[in-house]
């Protein structure tokens, strides 16, 4: 090879392989350097991000975050006693010590935890002479049967039972309201911030385990915000495992694949800086690792490696002719790089429509991504090629690629039969039918979660064991929608302000799918009750206004803010599926249209089922914005490579075909559409139409050469049939580790792009051929 | 003679008048003066009055709702075959099969309503909250308004702040002559069915303006009423004339009273389980020993209670107590019902059941009071018998 021969070269070949030493010093430097930001990456679950900010409902939320501070942020302990019930010395013994360990929690509010042995749970009644009362509670310790009879008595009288005190006397709730920030014990004058991973392992370590150890006859079950965060969290951690086994797994395939160690361990080693990079850029543009965009990675990685083995694939063929491994670098890199940004950057044009869904997470997800492909550019584009340059690729490997060349290839010729005359309309009768199932199967998809409990986490998640136990014990429901009544100052007790809460109340009261409702009018009720001498027949609102003022003066926290401008009512719900939120905050709108006026308004929402509503508002919004902006994305692009309407047809049916198909098996699975699987849309399509660009320019070059469909077909499969099956097949590994994720929303994303990235294979190899046959004019192209 | 006179609270500020500002709720409470802790207790503006035409225009509807029947009722009447009840929001229910069904009647409020009475199978009347007076001439089906508290409509801007004066009972002699009785010695009678309705709380010597809670009709002897604080009046010619009893046998709150089916008969109760019967119209008074089926004294508050048709005494209470006597009050056989929810009143069945009304609506139970399926909804521990 003389250097005359690369001076014709493109610039950008000879940039980089005139300077390899340097381009690798570089690619060092950066390594080492990324790799350290790598490392800060800390797993993050911002509540915030998986919220949509602009959604009215969330902006209502965030305006009034601040009076409702005291409603929220709690979690509950359910210390339950399996033989016996909670009249035993040895049931109130263990909650006694369960207490005191919760008490010294860091970041527990501890002038507010509740529990039976806290004085601030009371009992009252009514006598001649006023309430009396005192802590249910009395005694330092329950020894005597006395002692537990009147404990009995002193619950009965407290009304706590199906609050505090499950239903059924075999377990009590310890409430333990959490503070976001709070002093540091060493130095007072410092704010900690509260963090939900550490303080979740302290109550798994200190509470769960420590008592539940000690004394088979208990057990302990926790639910609320932060203990669901901390399990999110450290299904987080688990997930890192997985990249473990898709690397594995993908090493094997490429074993298989090119039957050369060195350019195996290279190409994995290049996808792992992709990887590597991907994080250090991501912890350096500010982002951590929610559970979404611990998906990036894994995609980065596949990517990278379907890339990889591109180049490696076209190093093997060039091997056979050129005379070193430089040579045959260099030449696959010319070949590639044009085709290989092409692709790259299709793809991460898919993952920035992403960035229409008003949800910060899905967006740093398409950012995420993104960045990930474009590192792929540099890393298995250019520094897979340099590094080749070195090693190359065995003989063995070589001598086998020019066998395989000359020899016929069984599984090629079969598959080439789909664009025979014969088989083709077979196929695209069975599409079509393909296509009608889909589509009716595919109504049945629900917007949103559709699963009882915390939706983040596996049905038979400890957290959502723990919720169940809760939910049936106790009268209380896990899904709560709050409405936020908003007055001027000082007017939140007005009898026209309660009047219209009232209202309300008795109206969700009877929509099907609530339970229930509380808000101070529910409580001034009972107070007004209560101030006169228990009699039923004053439990109604007064007009009197000192009254009023009286009785939420005696409201439990949180049920209006210090002004008085603001209450919450709050609504609980059967479920947070999307059939029952947007019934209840339909009748919530249509109440407030009828009701709002400058004295009173009635927003929505906050609560979880509150949030769950405005999401599914912009998912479902987004969900139609988003499939018509990827396919616009893809079919231009399509459009630009081919210049022919035709050839968009043959590639992007059967990737539509695979978006309906999606769909149905979403129903079937009783998958909905929410945050987690969104994206999965734009990821799917995105990555699929590589295939059908590949198969696709590959056959019509050999179509333009006068070969007849199924020979062109024959040849494009020997040539890249191989490779897309590949990629297909790595992508979908990398991914599928995911199903055996804890969160229940990865193992969803895992499941579907699994199933979109081998049937999107799959419809590139079957059908675009069979439409090739009726839509391709060979004779057309030849001219 | 009418000066507005504050008790119960110590100290009262008069309400910005051209500002009603509700006051601010942080740091302006008021003192509560023990149970009775009622703010802006006052006796104001009751002239003699001028029955009025009840003005009805600003008055919402009931919303109807297949749970009426399911919240809270407060009382309720057998009417021929026919049950009506009444209670929370303007609810008005009715049942044709012995409290198997029930069905809602339009109703032209949507205040608590606390007491229903019927002279005949057609005529009726519900009192409730905003001294509401419904009346319904077709044994309950339909009802309009008969009188509301005039002072809702002309607010006494002059005054100091409204006083909401609920209606606790309402009794009919005939189908032309009641009274209905209720807060702050609130005490309003009709001699021509309900189309005028006269103010007549000074007939009845209560300074203090104690509430009146209930209110009966004893066999051969005359009307009975009983409210707040002990206080029980009794009036031999049907509500004109009323003589206070000085000689009350108790202090604490009376929330129900029944004729025994005997002459002169008289059951009272109230607070803490606390009973009292009278042989004599309520000269001499002794008290009615309930125990709670482990032998323990019944502490629950008693509310509502009658004398049914077929003779029994049956009294109900908070914590899901149901009393009955077959023996004219002398004796009552206790039933703490496993859900323990607060009862407001019972009519008995001529088959000897029982429905009973409260805080969960209506419910039909057996002569006991227990219900044949309910009881899974919720069970209790009961306590190991108690000494003492």
């Amino acid at each position: 090879m003389s250097n005359k021969n690369w001076e014709s070269a493109p610039l950008m070949e000879r940039m980089i392989f005139n300077n390899r030493l340097i381009v690798l010093l570089l690619f060092a430097v950066i390594t080492a350097l990324l790799g350290y930001q790598a490392t800060q990456v800390r797993p993050v679950t911002s509540f915030e991000k998986m919220i949509p900010l602009e959604h009215p409902y969330i902006v209502n939320m965030l305006e009034h975050q601040d009076d409702m501070s005291n409603l929220g942020n709690s979690i509950r302990i359910a210390v339950a006693i399996k033989d016996g019930d909670i009249f035993s010395t040895e049931y109130m013994e263990t909650l006694k010590r369960i207490n005191d360990e919760v008490f010294f929690l860091p970041g527990v509010d501890r002038s507010n935890l509740r529990s039976l042995w806290t004085p601030n749970v009371r009992w009252t009644e009514v006598t001649e002479y006023g309430f009396d009362g005192g802590p249910v509670a009395n005694r330092p310790a329950y020894m005597t049967e006395e002692d537990l009879d009147e404990l009995r008595v002193n619950i009965l009288k407290s009304g706590e039972i199906g609050r505090l005190v499950a239903n059924n006397f075999k377990s009590s709730i310890i409430e333990v309201p959490l503070q976001e920030s709070y002093p540091n014990p060493e130095n007072q004058s410092e704010l900690i911030q509260l963090d939900y991973g550490d303080f979740s392992k302290q109550l798994e370590e200190k509470i769960r385990s420590e008592f539940q150890g000690e004394n088979p006859n208990i057990s302990v079950h926790i639910v609320g915000f932060a203990k669901k965060v901390g399990d999110l969290i450290e299904g987080i951690i688990k997930v890192v495992m997985f990249f473990a086994a898709a690397l594995v797994i993908t090493f094997v395939l490429l074993m298989i694949f090119t039957r050369c160690l060195r350019s195996s361990v290279t190409t994995l080693v290049c996808s792992v800086i992709a990887v590597v990079w991907q994080l250090g850029l991501l912890h350096t543009m500010g982002f951590g690792l929610d559970p979404y965009s611990i998906l990036v990675p894994f995609l980065v990685f596949a990517i990278g490696i379907s890339h990889g083995v591109q180049i490696i694939n076209a190093m093997a063929i060039e091997s056979v002719d050129a005379g070193d491994a430089h040579t045959a670098a260099r030449r696959a890199f010319r070949l590639l790089y044009i085709p290989g940004i092409v692709a790259l950057v299709s793809d991460g044009v898919g993952f920035v429509t992403l960035l229409l869904i008003e949800i910060e997470v899905i967006r740093e997800l398409g950012i995420a991504a993104s960045v990930g492909v474009g590192v792929i550019i540099l890393t298995n584009l250019i520094l897979l090629p340099i590094l080749m340059s070195y090693i190359g690729i065995s003989k063995r490997a070589v001598e086998r690629n020019r066998q395989l060349s000359s020899r016929p290839q069984k599984l090629w010729r079969f598959i080439s039969g789909f664009a025979h005359p014969a088989v083709a309309p077979i196929s695209v009768v069975a599409a079509v039918l393909a296509f009608a199932f889909g589509i009716y199967y595919g109504q049945f998809v629900e917007i949103g979660d559709l699963d009882p409990g915390a939706p983040e986490l596996r049905a038979d998640s400890r957290y959502n064991l723990d919720n169940d136990f809760i939910i049936s014990n106790y009268s209380t429901s896990s899904d709560v929608l709050v409405v936020m009544v908003s007055t001027p100052p000082e007017m939140c007790s007005a009898y026209d302000t309660m009047e219209a809460i009232d209202q309300l109340e008795w109206r969700m009261n009877n929509l099907p799918g609530v339970q229930s409702t509380v808000s101070l009018v529910t409580v001034a009720k009972q107070v007004i009750m209560g101030n006169n001498e228990g009699s039923l027949k004053w439990q109604a609102l007064s007009r009197n206004q000192d009254n009023l003022n009286t009785a939420i003066s005696r409201a439990p926290e949180g049920m209006f803010n210090a002004s008085c401008s603001l209450a919450p009512v709050m609504i609980f719900l059967n479920d947070h599926k999307a059939d029952t939120l947007t019934r209840a905050t339909a009748a919530v709108e249509e109440f407030a249209a009828e009701h709002d006026n400058e004295n009173i308004t009635f927003k929505l929402a906050a609560g979880n089922a509150g949030i769950e509503a405005a999401t599914n508002v912009v998912i479902e919004k987004s969900q139609i914005k988003m499939l018509l902006t990827v396919y616009t994305v893809v079919i231009l692009m399509c459009l630009a490579t081919f210049r022919s309407i035709r050839a968009v047809l043959c590639i992007i049916i059967p990737l539509a075909l695979t978006s309906v198909l999606a769909n149905a098996l979403m129903a079937f699975l009783g998958i909905g559409v929410k945050v987690a699987t969104l994206p999965v849309i734009a990821l799917g399509v995105g990555i699929g139409v590589d295939y059908g660009i590949y198969i696709y320019s590959r056959l019509e070059t050999y179509l333009r050469q006068g070969m007849a469909l199924q020979d062109a077909y024959y040849e494009t499969l020997k040539t890249t049939g191989k490779a897309v099956t590949f990629t297909g097949f790595t992508l979908a590994v990398g991914v599928a580790t995911w199903i055996f994720s804890d969160i229940k929303f990865q193992a969803d994303m895992g499941i579907l792009l699994t199933f979109m990235f081998l049937w999107n294979m799959f419809g590139a190899l079957w059908l675009l051929p069979a439409l090739a046959r009726f839509l391709l004019r060979p004779e057309k192209l030849r001219s | 003679m009418q000066q507005p006179h504050f008790w119960r609270i110590s100290s009262f500020e008069q309400a910005d008048v051209q500002q009603p500002v509700p006051r601010s709720t942080a740091g302006r409470s008021r003192k509560i003066v023990m149970a009775l802790g009622l703010t802006g207790a006052l006796i104001g503006g009751a002239s003699l009055a001028v029955a009025q035409d009840a003005n009805t225009e600003a008055l919402k509807p009931a919303i109807l709702s297949l749970k009426a029947s399911k919240t809270l009722l407060l009382d309720v009447e057998l009417v021929g075959e026919r049950l009506v009840a009444v209670g929370s929001r303007g609810h008005i229910v009715y049942s044709d099969d012995q409290g198997e069904s029930w069905l809602q009647a339009p109703a032209p409020t949507r205040q608590l309503l606390t007491s229903v009475d019927f002279v005949d199978d057609r005529h009726g009347w519900a009192v409730g909250h905003d001294s509401l007076i419904l009346h319904t001439s077709d044994g309950g089906e339909s009802w309009s308004v008969q009188y509301r508290d005039p002072e809702i409509d002309q607010p006494d801007e002059e005054n100091f702040g409204f006083l909401e004066k609920p209606l606790m009972d309402v009794w009919f002699r005939d189908a032309r002559n009641g009274l209905a009785v209720g807060a702050y010695g609130l005490l309003l009678r009709t001699e021509d069915g309900g189309q005028n309705w006269e103010d007549a709380s000074f007939d009845v010597d209560n300074p203090d303006g104690f509430h009146y809670n209930a209110l009966t009709e004893v066999e051969d002897s005359g009307l009975f009423l009983v409210g707040e604080m002990g206080t029980m009046y009794r009036s031999t010619d049907y509500g004109y004339s009323w003589e206070t009893l000085e000689e009350a046998p108790y202090d604490g709150s009376w929330f129900g009273v029944a004729g025994t089916g005997e002459a002169g008969g008289v059951l009272a109760w109230g607070l803490r389980g606390n009973m009292f019967r009278s042989t004599d119209f309520g000269d001499s008074w002794e008290q009615v020993e309930l125990l709670t089926p482990n032998n323990g004294p019944l502490e629950s508050t008693l509310s509502g209670g009658q004398l049914t048709a077929d003779g029994r005494v049956v009294v109900v209470g908070v914590g899901g107590v149901v009393a009955t006597s077959d023996d004219h009050g002398r004796g009552f056989k206790v039933t703490v019902r496993s859900d323990r929810v607060a009862l407001a009143g019972v009519a008995g069945l001529p088959d000897g059941n029982l429905v009973l009304v409260g805080q969960r609506g209506a419910m039909k139970t057996d002569a006991q009071g227990v219900s044949k399926s309910s009881s899974a909804a919720l069970t209790l521990p009961e306590p190991a018998a108690t000494e003492e």
